[in-house]
């Protein structure tokens, strides 16, 4: 039923259903009721079964040993590993506490609840997941785990992480790098209010040391078209620096370089083998999901 | 480039408003959070020139489309073709030969000036135009080129003042139904401020041309009225305001009586000497300057013997009061009440209605076309001739009606329109009696000044003295051998003061006010000149068109 396919409403229908353990477990499974297996194929994976080859299928699979002592064509199936280390990167710098419309979440809370049902998904598949948030500095930690009460860990790390004071994320980040000394799945939650440049050398940094990188760029509606009265001061939250501009003048050229810039992330990333997704704040939680996996 | 509406460029300066809007209408932009500002400062630094540029070209859109809309409503009329001949024209040529006009400046009249041009505007014209002259007269003489160019040749100093409002609203209306597409007046005159009138003219469809004023000798002594009441001459001396008083001198006959120094603006009052019955004329005169015509005027007054009064016993107590302040003499014999008598006689209606048959019966025998009627509504008097009596309420009267058709008789007051006194012959009616029951009359200071003309002037045919626009002079009115009135003819006053009409001012003429030099090149413009203002509007159009289009397509 559709209906009751909670993971495929608004989110800010989905946020007001109640806290964010609510939220998540409800996106969990109308998540998981929509697909057959994890989505989250690990890089790490172990052979499960044989079955007979079938034209189209990949010439690396097949298994020579097994031709060779039975003169028959067989292909290896592989699942993924159980103990496969995730690490959510949450970005809460004061920036993130921002939205364009009074019915719609703020990026940061709608990260929350996306991390919350992300690590959901990992720890039923029994890997280990863990959790950074950090604005200008690491804030808090959640070392990566499977054992029971590890995602009501998580969560309340999540709640009791308060919006950051923060400006410049990339210190943190190289910060960040140290902390994961293990190989695993990384998955940066941030609105990219960041130095290209900068940032992208400390995920660079990552994919070198052998971790899967995932970028979800989170924005806000309002941030990818300009609007607003005839004539704003408009104030960044963070370095509080104004400028006065007339929307409807400057909303062309603004689209052009919002535009710009994210084409410029997105090649950036695949340049370093690195996934780029841009999820909108008002992208319902199940279909984010969806992207990410 | 000539404007119909010069005035009206003064709007230009509303070509600052843009300007001062964007200078004057800042305001502090409300503040909004925006984590994205990079982004934005980017997409700023990127379009700022061409942001800049849009306002400037936003800016220069909106001056320019108020400048147009001024320049249009200024109505510009643009050449169209070069020289050569005209379209068919309806012209009339409004020469004002007022006495003004022959004032003497640099030596030469103004008249002569004022020739020449009204000579090239008849001269320039064609024979398939039509041509109208109006002097000073106010007559608009149509003609052909040759007569009306005689008139103009033989046309000197006129003693009438021309009101110029008035002359030109007459002259656009004579024009107004001919066929002739092209329509013009124009206007040669000194243009002095008095002869504009105060009403402002709507010229539309016909082109206006005014000469603009000659310099005038504004400084200007003239004598107005001279009127003789009780043995005293009140002078009013007129002219341009701020001129020099000058000597004054009043002469009876060929005797000096007095001399006095005198300036615009003020009344001498001189005792006369007391002269016998008869009518006497003299003249007050100013040393002359250079407009002459108003430097002299006649006066003429008449010592009347006062009548030997034989009032009947029931004309009541206020006339009976009135008579005693008078004091009657033995002048002539005149009765006052009751019956006519065989001489002169003032008739009040009786007491009695049923005696009104017996004193109708008396007039008739003695030959009077008028006789009482019946019994008249309430209502107020108004008289030209005694103008002491308007606005007096008369509760109680009798119908004068005329009874035959007489040569004799004039109509001095009336209530409701209808005669309340009639003078017929020597016989003078009176409507109400005398009495505060019939009217408010013996109540007012009018009175005793009403009896008196009543029995000394009125009864014996005498009018008062009548003042009338013309050259300087008196006529007298004769009946028989007797000498019954007087008309003195002088100047109209307002044309003493020379003062110029400014520009401005001459514009309430509906048209270009235009020097010598370039009236005769602006007339017969209706063929070779074209009103630019609908070109304007449609340029203002495009104009707001395409600050339109840079405003929302800019965006």
């Amino acid at each position: 039923m559709v209906a009751t396919r909670i993971d495929l409403l608004d989110p800010w229908d989905v946020a007001r259903l109640g806290g964010i353990e609510i939220v998540a477990r409800g996106v969990v499974e109308g998540f998981l009721s929509g697909v057959h297996r994890s989505p989250f194929r690990g890089f790490s994976v172990e052979f499960t079964e044989h079955r007979a080859y079938q034209p189209g299928d990949e010439l690396r699979y097949l298994d020579w040993r097994m031709l060779a002592r039975s003169d028959r064509l067989f292909v290896k199936q592989f699942e993924e590993e159980t103990n496969l280390r995730a690490m959510i990167l949450i970005d809460v710098s004061r920036s993130m506490a921002w939205r364009g419309a009074d019915a719609r979440l703020t990026k940061r809370a709608y990260v929350d609840r996306l991390a919350a049902a992300l690590a959901l998904v990992l720890l039923r598949q029994r890997d280990a997941t863990g959790l950074i948030a950090f604005d200008d500095a690491v804030r808090t930690v959640v070392s990566a785990r499977v054992k029971g009460g590890q995602w009501a860990r998580l969560v309340r790390a999540i709640v009791e992480t308060p919006d950051g004071v923060g400006t410049a994320a990339e210190p943190a980040l190289r910060q960040v790098t140290s902390l994961l000394t293990r190989r695993g799945l990384v998955v940066l939650m941030s609105d990219l209010l960041l130095d290209r440049r900068l940032t992208m050398t400390a995920l660079q940094y990552l994919r070198h040391r052998g971790h899967h990188v995932i970028v979800c760029h989170v924005v806000d509606p309002a941030e990818l078209e300009l609007s607003g009265p005839a004539e704003v001061r408009f104030r960044d939250p963070e370095s509080q620096a104004t400028l006065v501009v007339r929307p409807r003048e400057l909303a062309r050229a603004y689209e052009a370089t919002v535009a710009r810039e994210t084409i410029a992330w997105r090649s950036t990333c695949r340049r370093q083998r690195i996934a780029y997704h841009q999820v909108r704040t008002d992208l319902p939680f199940g279909l984010a999901l969806r992207m990410l996996g | 480039m000539t404007f119909l509406h010069p005035l009206v460029l003064l709007g230009l300066a509303a070509g600052a408003i843009p300007t001062l809007l964007h200078l004057l209408a800042r305001h502090e932009p409300p503040d909004a959070d925006f984590p994205a500002l990079r982004y934005l400062t980017e997409a700023e630094r990127r379009s700022a020139h061409r942001v800049r540029l849009r306002h400037l070209i936003l800016l220069a859109l909106r001056t320019a489309l108020v400048l147009l809309i001024v320049l249009a409503a200024a109505r510009p009329l643009l050449r169209t073709t070069a020289g050569g001949g005209h379209a068919p024209t309806a012209l009339v040529v409004i020469f004002d030969n007022s006495p003004s006009a022959g004032a003497v400046v640099e030596g030469r009249p103004v008249l002569e000036r004022l020739r020449e041009v009204a000579r090239g505007s008849v001269n320039a014209a064609r024979p398939e135009d039509h041509l109208w002259l109006m002097l000073a007269d106010g007559v608009a003489r149509a003609g052909e080129r040759s007569a009306l160019l005689a008139v103009i040749d033989s046309a000197g100093v006129a003693p009438w003042r021309l009101d110029l409002g008035d002359a030109v609203t007459r002259a656009v209306q004579v024009i107004s139904d001919d066929p002739l597409p092209n329509r013009e007046v124009h206007v040669v005159s000194d243009l002095e401020r008095s002869a504009l009138g105060s009403a402002r003219v709507e010229a539309r469809g016909t082109l206006v041309l005014v000469l603009a004023g000659a310099t005038l000798p504004a400084p200007n002594r003239g004598v107005g009225r001279a009127v003789v009441t009780d043995g005293q001459l009140a002078v009013n001396v007129l002219g341009t305001p701020g001129t020099d008083p000058g000597a004054v001198t009043v002469r009876l006959g060929s005797t000096v009586v007095t001399h006095a120094l005198a300036g615009p603006g003020t009344t001498l009052t001189i005792p006369l000497p007391v002269e016998p019955p008869g009518w006497w004329q003299g003249d007050v005169t100013l040393e002359p300057d250079e407009f002459r015509a108003d430097d002299q005027v006649p006066f003429v007054w008449h010592v009347a013997r006062e009548s030997d009064v034989h009032p009947a016993s029931d004309v009541g107590p206020f006339v009976t009061a009135a008579l005693a302040v008078l004091e009657t003499r033995s002048g002539p014999v005149v009765r006052l009440g009751g019956l006519p008598g065989p001489g002169p006689s003032v008739l009040l209606p009786p007491l009695e209605p049923a005696l009104v048959g017996e004193l109708d019966r008396a007039l008739a025998a003695r030959g009077s076309s008028w006789r009482y009627g019946q019994s008249g509504s309430p209502g107020v008097l108004a008289s030209r001739a005694l103008a002491e009596l308007g606005g007096v309420a008369v509760a109680q009267r009798y119908r004068l009606e005329r009874s035959v058709s007489g040569s004799d008789s004039a109509i001095l007051a009336t209530v409701n329109g209808e005669p309340w006194l009639v003078r017929d012959g020597d016989l003078v009616l009176v409507g109400s009696r005398l009495d505060t029951a019939w009217t408010d009359l013996p109540r007012r200071v009018a009175f005793v000044p009403f009896v008196d003309a009543l029995v000394n002037r009125l009864v014996r045919g005498e009018t008062p003295v009548e003042w009338m626009e013309g050259r300087p002079r008196i006529e007298f009115r004769v009946r028989g051998l007797d000498t019954v009135g007087a008309k003195v003819y002088g100047l109209d006053p307002r044309v003493s003061d020379l003062t110029a009409a400014t520009a401005e001012e001459a514009r309430g003429l509906g048209g270009m006010v235009l020097p010598a030099a370039q009236f005769a090149a602006a007339s017969f413009a209706g063929g070779r000149r074209a009103d630019a203002s609908g070109l304007l509007l449609a340029l203002a159009l495009v104009v707001a068109g395409a600050e339109l289009g840079v405003a929302t397509l800019g965006r």
